[in-house]
């Protein structure tokens, strides 16, 4: 093992430095870390390696002793001040990027990445996209997920998925579920994340962001407020508080709602207008009004007849992420405790994906969840469904690239 | 002749009564019919979920002489979520179907299931216990909440959806198979081989719950589905029941009844009466025994051993109290 130095990351135009690998264990190149970021070098950042430490000299991609990626422990990523004469839009440049301890922890989880990605990779369509299962129709959240998984290790703006993500799109600014649907769904939200994700295609995601915006569930409307407040009272929720539907003409529900405010929040963090603000707290207010009486999420009532209902380990982790930039207030402790005790003993591969996904950004400990994951999955032949696969594999790299659902703040 | 309003009134009415009394002739809300003379009922005894089932069932199955040899039959079992109450079909009753439908001749069984209350659908594999059936010779899971999509027109048109997208393999499938849990079901008033169809609706589009088919009208969903896509045959878990406030947090009910049907309305109005309700009063049942099966009992065949003694009535919410009502 090597030293523990300390090597610094910066934005060559603004000075801007930062504490990196600190006790690290293993030393990483440039590349790696701009790979691990996902962060290439046209947005200008550099690492910035002291000449004097012949250990920190190495060059080549995982050419540093020891084997197995590395694990990126903590990473935050905070908005910059906005340059004064700087485009707000061109995210990726106009953020500081901190973090610090990087750790080698090779797991049992490290082997698996290489083939998972190889199984995901190859079941890619023609068209660029990904069907939920070997079929001729492309998902819009399979492709997502998959993209998402796999850019890291491509030049992702010109990759195949995010030129399919291109051409279908709506021309009102949403996506299907599926190829060959001429609806808007929730998936919008997913496209959505994953175009932030490379920093470009601002008009794309500009339509993606207004078809968000005026999208709601079917309780925002006047007169469905007014029947849940005074005839229709079963299902106990505040119908003043509403999200987003699965798709349109529904009510609101936790998932769909938890992706458009990662989405919104993601696609204005440096440009957060008054409309997009209310819109995110609108969305919080439900999530928050939606939660089960002893924390966690089910898939959007917490009582229905009077009967409390049970919380589900994805609805859970999904809306987790979506309060990641929320105050800690005791209702998001008390389900983010839920969810620590429920993934210890989740069997399935797409719930437990979202628990340690969650549990990352939450800055817990998911290296015994990972090295489960990979002992469910073995080599994900099994696994036949892409958008679980692609969900698992972006579990396994957490920490090692830029995670898709964190919110810049 | 002066108008004054209230003959006005009362004529306006009139022609409304009898404009709709028109439409409904001249364009029925459903372009099919699926009732024959007669329906085949069997109701087998079970007291529990054991390996003696399968024989049971297969013995069942015979009965009706199923026209299956070389077909591809597909399974659809109630699997909901993963709850500690019996809200899924049994794995045991499911395994033992899908065997004895091999074999009586089948070329392929597929168990397809969209959940509608568990986006994780693996999960819901998992906790009912049906993934030992699937590593048994190759009998395969569709999960139809993201299989292959096909735009349909609908066959009815209670709802007024026009059209829904549904499951390849379910459309693919030569003979349906509808498999419920028998239950109480806190909008529709029971949960049967009829309203255990939502689970082809596709999760990926209409979402989780499937939300649109709530707001289109649950009884008239149920309609425009079943019109749609005709169950061929019923195997109805009734061995532990649920009642109360199903269909997922009701309490357990031993029945120790399976319903086999080759109609599916003259399987859940029996499983209705082994309730203690009136299937005249559950709407679905009173509108779609006019074209997807027959209810009246003197139209049911009973070819095993009958409801039996009645026994006590199924618990409801106040809500379902009129299911009670007078006998059909």
């Amino acid at each position: 093992m090597s030293t523990s130095p300390t090597v610094h990351l910066a934005d060559a135009e603004n000075r801007d430095i930062f504490d990196l690998l600190e006790s690290c264990e293993k030393l990483l190149t440039a590349r790696e870390v701009a790979r691990i970021l996902s962060i290439s070098e046209k947005n200008r950042l550099q690492l910035r390696v002291p000449q004097s430490d012949t250990a920190l000299q190495d060059r080549g991609e995982r050419s540093v002793p020891g084997s197995g990626p590395c694990q990126l422990v903590k990473a935050t990523c905070l908005a910059r001040p906005q340059p004064a004469g700087r485009r707000a839009k061109n995210s990726r440049a106009a953020h500081v990027v901190k973090f610090a301890r990087i750790t080698m922890a090779p797991g049992l989880w490290s082997d698996r990445i290489s083939s998972l990605a190889e199984t995901l990779r190859s079941r890619q369509m023609k068209s660029g996209g990904w069907a939920y299962f070997d079929s001729v129709q492309e998902s819009l959240e399979a492709t997502c997920l998959a993209e998402l998984a796999l850019a890291p290790e491509r030049h992702a703006n010109s990759s195949e998925a995010i030129l399919f993500l291109l051409k279908s799109q709506l021309s009102d600014g949403g996506w299907p579920a599926f190829l060959g649907d001429s609806e808007g769904s929730w998936t919008t939200a997913l496209a959505l994340c994953t175009l932030n994700s490379t920093g470009d295609f601002t008009a794309a995601r500009e339509k993606a962001f207004r078809w968000l915006y005026a999208e709601r569930g079917r309780e925002g409307h006047w007169f469905w407020r007014w029947k849940f407040k005074t005839s229709d009272r079963n299902v106990r929720f505040d119908p003043d508080k509403y999200g987003w539907p699965w798709v349109t003409g529904s009510a609101s529900w936790v998932i769909p709602t938890a992706f458009s405010i990662i989405a919104i929040e993601q696609f204005t963090v440096c440009n957060r207008s008054e409309e997009s603000e209310k819109r995110i707290h609108l969305g919080v207010e439900m999530l928050l009004d939606r939660e089960c009486v002893d924390g966690g999420w089910n898939l959007g009532n917490s009582l229905v007849y009077g009967v409390p209902l049970r919380p589900h380990v994805e609805a859970t982790a999904i809306a987790l992420l979506a309060l990641q930039d929320e105050q800690r207030i005791e209702m998001v402790q008390k389900s983010l405790s839920w969810l620590r005790q429920n993934a210890a003993s989740v069997d399935s591969v797409s719930s437990l994906a979202w628990c340690i996904l969650t549990l990352f950004v939450y800055q817990e400990s998911v290296e015994p969840l990972k090295n489960r994951l990979a002992t469910i999955m073995g080599d994900g032949r099994e696994v036949r469904n892409n958008a679980t696969l692609a969900t698992a594999l972006l579990a396994l790299k957490c920490g090692e690239m830029i995670h898709p659902f964190v919110v810049l703040r | 002749m002066k108008l004054d309003r209230r003959r006005f009134l009362g004529s306006s009415v009139s022609v409304a009564a009898t404009v709709g009394m028109t439409a409904e002739w001249a364009w029925p809300k459903h372009s099919v019919s699926y009732r024959r003379p007669r329906s085949a009922v069997a109701v087998l005894n079970a007291d529990e979920y054991s390996e003696k089932i399968e024989a049971l069932l297969l013995d069942g199955l015979r009965l009706f002489r199923l026209k299956v040899l070389g077909r591809s039959v597909l399974l659809k079992p109630n699997l909901v979520e993963d709850l500690p109450v019996p809200v899924n079909t049994s794995a045991t009753l499911v395994g033992a179907a899908a065997r004895s439908f091999l074999r009586l001749g089948a070329a392929r069984v597929v168990i397809g299931e969209g959940p509608g209350h568990q986006r994780d659908t693996e999960l819901v594999v998992q906790a009912a216990g049906l993934k030992p059936h699937l590593s048994e010779r190759q009998i395969e899971f569709v999960d139809l909440n993201r299989d292959e999509l096909r735009k349909v027109k609908l066959k009815a048109n209670y709802s007024g959806l026009g059209e829904l997208w549904l499951p390849r393999s379910v459309l693919d499938a030569d003979f349906i198979v509808s498999m419920p849990k028998v239950k109480t079901h806190h909008w529709a008033g029971v949960t049967l081989s009829l309203k255990n169809m939502f689970g082809i609706v596709p999760g990926m589009k209409y979402g989780w719950p499937k939300n649109l088919l709530h707001w289109s009208g649950i009884h008239e969903s149920i309609l425009d589905i079943c019109a749609t896509v005709p169950i061929h045959f019923v195997i109805a878990d009734g061995i532990t029941a649920m009642e109360g406030n199903g269909p997922l947090q009701g309490s357990a009910r031993q029945l120790g009844k399976i319903v086999l049907a080759d109609d599916p309305v003259a399987a859940d109005a029996t499983c209705a009466r082994l309730m203690g309700f009136n299937p005249l009063r559950v709407r679905h049942l009173s509108e779609g025994c006019h074209f997807l099966g027959n209810l009246r009992e003197d139209r049911i065949r009973m070819l095993a051993e009958g409801l039996g003694a009645p026994t006590r009535p199924f618990s409801v919410l106040p809500e379902f109290r009129y299911l009670f009502a007078a006998k059909s």
